[in-house]
């Protein structure tokens, strides 16, 4: 993606650690598992490989070794004691990167507040400020947490501290490769401001964490200046080490960027004006609104990392005619074009040329590649909505040299699926992470599909009544939810369904509808064939009327 | 999504626009025939006022405008000052910061809401400026923004009145002490650690300043010997408070709290006060106009807690009479809507001449918000703040038809529509009629750990 402006890139001299060293070890040790690997070398064959956003070859093969990408390419020699992956039917991506993740990162433990704790003047770890809090010291590798977000494709994942207040610590990189390894990437890679507060204690509102940051500012550049001058001249006094105003005069000499958890519109503008005030780098995270913004965006060196996670339709259930009031349709239209915003935003930045990244901080994982999918039906292009997952979040945390596209010399952080990343049939075949290869081709098979939708309509004596039907498979067991038109009105009314047999050729379930003076018990019955369903909708005690439905092709495009 | 439904959206959103697109306007405007109520200058029959680029260039019969202005014939209405609140919460998303018994370091200007419909209904009740204040949790509160209503901005700044010198909250009385004394057991627990909470404060400024004071000194030398003070911008906004630059409104009740203040102020040589609520100001009404730059209060309200029972309706007639620069408030964004009956309450209790009753909500609030420059009255030369009614502002059948700010109409009740909203938010129920703005009041946002019994 051509954009306008660069990207910030954060300074890091901070460690890189040498995960050829750690395999080393890690094949010293037993191997009750099995996990030894044969070899450490690879090569994918006869692939379609989509290198970085916007280029595609077929038929190339990739070699890597010892966790690093070493040739890509048509025919290439492949290497005696590189074991294949067979390619063929796959495309390959490089590994997605994922900035604001939280799992596995613990909660810091706090000292106790003491017994005479006066909450105006709490020390500054009781009040949410601790960015000498290192979230790679807090992070414990979980595989099993771990592989979720691996399962999907991420192969590198900025982690962000738990804590609940303003600076709760720096953040630090980190690869989902092998459990056994230390898998961390970059230390102190930036450091993590929110809006929030520990609450109880100052500072409380956003009110007095932006007052509290220009104290904190004004005083890192008092504190390098107390250092400075003491350098120079011994007799002014020594410099009390602060670990506070320690964390932050990197912030302030602009080597590492503030990650300003800022979602709203108000708060994009609030850590905007505080850049304005104080100058630093500045990347905003979990931007979800604020289209409004772009072009004053646009004028400023900014990085922007998009929330994947999207709001729900919660227009399903309207109201009852009673309750609706004046000019109900038109409020409720508002309200659904609000909705539909920010599926359109990561496009509208796009179009306005701004580069972004994605960020899961809000995600629910089963959401990903719809999510990724509805952003695109609103206009985001494949190449973009790549580039966030890809070459955009490593340049802004500073290690697009080593990820983000698959190339000799990077990790080889790979994703391997059986279509497109962007169709709905693409699945996640197998990852490769730091080297390893992760199969989960068995998943797939045993996922079938999780997700069904269908429209029904009943002839009834008052008319046509229509809804849906929506099925999910939870551990193997079908729920699913019957929406109606409300009896009380025009509004649309959503029921759990009881007693649920879905089969390949039939279907059963009953569900409660409540009128203004009654509940009714409702049992649908009947035969399923491919996409086609007819039955029979029985209501107790009353009367029994046909039912015919249709299953939807794409259950997930329903937001349009 | 059926086809009335689109018709219907297709409307609303051109209207929207039309709403939106009031702020690109020039501020050019020409009402003819009005009777205009100028507060500073009496009543003008059939007049005209001619407004360029959001200031009054004009007053007089007659006047004409280039072809492109716009033009109200306002035969038969009257037109007023657009009406000025000096004590608000309006357009906020927070208020109180109530962990500290001083917090002057916070800005109000930091958590302006743009989207906050109350704006709207302001100016529907013809209220263009609005003071949007602290709350009265802590003895030293934040620092307050005044607000112009320019709604339909998303930029806070938009609404912020650049012109405005900087005023900061004070709150004497039971609320503090409630929060900070019985809730946590810091001082102030009583009136008198009201005080001393303000002397110490005052005390530990002279002491910053003369530290900072010294350090610029320091600084200028070749050789550095000492090491640099460290920044405080809570009590540096007390040392601004010292040397005049900041007014102080401040949240009272009782005659011997105001009293208090006034001395502590001249004890310090602080002029720039101003006092609010002050049921009980009819007391020390003289000392209130000698010393002070006037009294902001509610026309009948008092009674929901102990230090507010000792009231009158008559105290804004009686302050008034006794030269106080006197403003009534609202306090709350539904009061907000009819300040002109809330002033005319004081014809009713007091007597007060029309002129006397709409300078409370017009240039006497200018006054003590330090904008008489700028708005409060009908004067060549001032912003174009202007309200026009049906009827005389202070009848009970009155109701604004039009408001401007600077020149630009915001509110027009022939097109007013049903959902003024500038943004939806997503997270409430999805549906508008259920949503209501929330009501808040002066100690909002005082966490229930702060305090136990919560309280106006």
């Amino acid at each position: 993606m051509k954009s306008k402006k660069q990207l910030i890139l954060p300074y890091y001299t901070v460690f890189l650690v040498c995960t050829l060293l750690i395999i080393g070890q890690a094949q010293a040790q037993s191997d009750n598992n099995g996990d030894r690997r044969i070899t450490t070398s690879y090569y994918i064959s006869n692939a379609t490989v989509i290198p970085e956003p916007g280029k595609i070859h077929s038929h190339y093969d990739i070699i890597f070794k010892d966790g690093t990408i070493s040739e890509i390419g048509k025919n290439l020699a492949i290497p005696k004691d590189a074991k294949e992956i067979k390619g063929e039917s796959l495309f390959v991506y490089p590994g997605f990167i994922d900035l604001g993740n939280k799992s596995s990162v613990e909660v810091p433990v706090l000292p106790e507040r003491p017994k005479d704790f006066d909450t105006s003047k709490p020390a500054p770890e009781l009040a949410g400020i601790h960015p000498h809090f290192s979230t790679a010291k807090l992070y414990q590798f979980n595989e099993k947490i771990e592989e979720e977000w691996r399962k999907i494709g991420f192969t590198i994942a900025q982690k962000i501290p738990e804590g609940k207040g303003m600076l709760p610590g720096s953040t630090t990189l980190v690869v989902l490769g092998h459990e056994d390894n230390n898998n961390l990437l970059i230390d102190n890679q930036s450091q993590f401001f929110q809006f929030n507060t520990v609450g109880g204690v100052y500072p409380h509102t956003k009110l007095a964490v932006m007052a509290k940051w220009r104290d904190l500012f004004q005083n890192t550049l008092l504190y390098r200046e107390h250092i400075a001058n003491y350098a120079k001249n011994k007799r002014i006094g020594r410099v009390k080490i602060d670990p506070v105003l320690n964390a932050l005069i990197p912030v302030t000499q602009n080597q590492v960027p503030l990650l300003v958890a800022s979602k709203s519109e108000l708060d994009i503008r609030r850590a905007l004006k505080m850049q304005e005030e104080n100058s630093f780098k500045l990347i905003l995270l979990g931007v979800n609104e604020g289209a409004e913004l772009i072009p004053v965006l646009n004028s400023k060196e900014v990085g922007i990392v998009l929330n994947l996670a999207l709001p729900e339709d919660k227009f399903s259930d309207s109201l009852e005619n009673d309750e609706q009031g004046k000019d109900y349709d038109a409020r409720i239209e508002r309200a659904r074009k609000a909705f539909l915003e920010p599926l359109s935003l990561a496009s509208k930045y796009e179009k306005a040329g701004i580069p972004f990244a994605f960020t899961s901080m809000d995600l629910e994982k089963k959401d990903f590649f719809s999510n990724l999918r509805l952003m695109v039906d609103n206009g985001l292009s494949k190449d973009a909505a790549l580039a966030a997952l890809t070459t955009n979040p490593a340049k802004l945390v500073g290690i697009e040299d080593i990820s983000g596209s698959i190339s000799p010399g990077k990790m080889a952080n790979m994703v391997l699926m059986t279509d497109s990343l962007f169709s709905k049939e693409g699945k996640v075949s197998m990852v490769v992470s730091d080297g390893y290869l992760f199969d989960y081709a068995d998943d797939i098979s045993s996922e079938k599909l999780g997700t069904q939708v269908w429209t029904y309509a009943a002839e009834t004596p008052v008319g046509q009544s229509k809804g849906t039907w929506e099925f999910i498979k939870k551990d193997d067991k079908w729920e699913g939810t019957v929406s109606y038109d409300s009896p009380k009105g025009t509004g649309t009314k959503k029921a759990k369904m009881e007693n649920l047999e879905l089969a390949d050729d039939s279907l059963s379930f009953s569900f409660m509808v409540e009128t203004n003076d009654t509940v009714l018990d409702v049992t649908v019955t009947g035969d399923i064939n491919k996409n086609k369903f007819e039955g029979s909708m029985d209501i107790k005690g009353y009367n029994q009327f046909t039912v015919q439905a249709t299953k939807k092709e794409k259950p997930n495009k329903d937001h349009e | 999504m059926n086809k009335k439904r689109l018709l219907l959206a297709g409307l609303l959103i051109w209207l929207s626009a039309q709403v939106y697109a009031q702020e690109n306007h020039s501020g050019d405007l020409l009402i003819k025939n009005a009777q205009v109520i100028t507060i500073t200058n009496g009543s003008l029959e059939n007049t005209d006022v001619l407004v360029k680029k959001g200031i009054i260039t004009e007053i007089g019969t007659n006047l004409k405008a280039s072809k492109n202005t716009k033009t109200v014939d306002a035969s038969g209405q009257y037109l007023m000052p657009g009406i000025i609140d000096a004590h608000s919460h309006l357009a906020l998303e927070v208020i109180n910061e109530a962990s500290s018994p001083i917090t002057a370091e916070v800005q109000m200007r930091d958590v302006i809401d743009p989207f906050d419909i109350s704006i709207y209904r302001a100016l529907a009740g013809g209220t263009t400026i609005s003071h949007a204040m602290h709350g009265s949790a802590n003895v030293i509160g934040g620092q307050n923004v005044t607000l112009k209503h320019r709604y339909g901005t998303r930029d806070p700044n938009r609404l912020i009145m650049e012109e405005a010198p900087r005023t900061i909250k004070f709150a004497l009385g039971e609320n503090p002490t409630r929060v900070h004394g019985i809730g946590k057991n810091l001082q102030p627990r009583s009136r008198m650690g009201v005080e001393a909470v303000i002397r110490n404060g005052f005390e530990e400024a002279l002491q910053y300043k003369a530290a900072w004071g010294k350090w610029n000194l320091e600084k200028q030398k070749k050789e550095i010997n000492t090491a640099p003070p460290k920044y405080s911008s809570r009590l540096q906004t007390l040392v601004d408070i010292l040397e005049g630059k900041i007014i102080i409104h401040c949240h009272s009740y009782r005659a011997d709290e105001i009293y208090m203040l006034i001395q502590v102020c001249k004890e310090y040589g602080v002029d720039k006060i101003v006092f609010s609520h002050v049921n009980e100001g009819f007391k020390v009404a003289p000392e209130l106009a000698k010393y002070t730059m006037g009294a902001s209060v509610f026309s009948d309200w008092w009674a929901y807690k102990f230090e507010v029972y000792y009231s009158t309706a008559y105290n804004a007639a009686i302050l008034t009479k006794n030269g106080v620069v006197t403003s009534i408030n609202s306090d709350s964004d539904e009061l907000i809507r009819h300040l002109y009956h809330e002033a005319a309450k004081t014809q009713r209790y007091g007597g007060l001449t029309d002129n006397e009753a709409l300078a409370l909500i017009t240039i006497n609030p200018a006054k003590q918000l330090g904008i008489d420059k700028y708005v409060g009255s009908i004067e060549v030369g001032k912003q174009a703040d202007l309200v026009l009614f049906d009827n005389h502002p202070l009848s009970i059948y009155a109701i604004p038809q039009m408001t401007w700010v600077d020149g630009i109409k915001y509110f027009d009740r022939k097109s007013d529509q049903a959902d003024q909203r500038i943004k939806i938010n997503l997270k409430r129920s999805p549906d508008p009629f259920r949503l209501s703005t929330g009501s808040h009041d002066c100690m909002q946002d005082v966490d229930m750990s702060f305090t136990e019994n919560y309280h106006n």
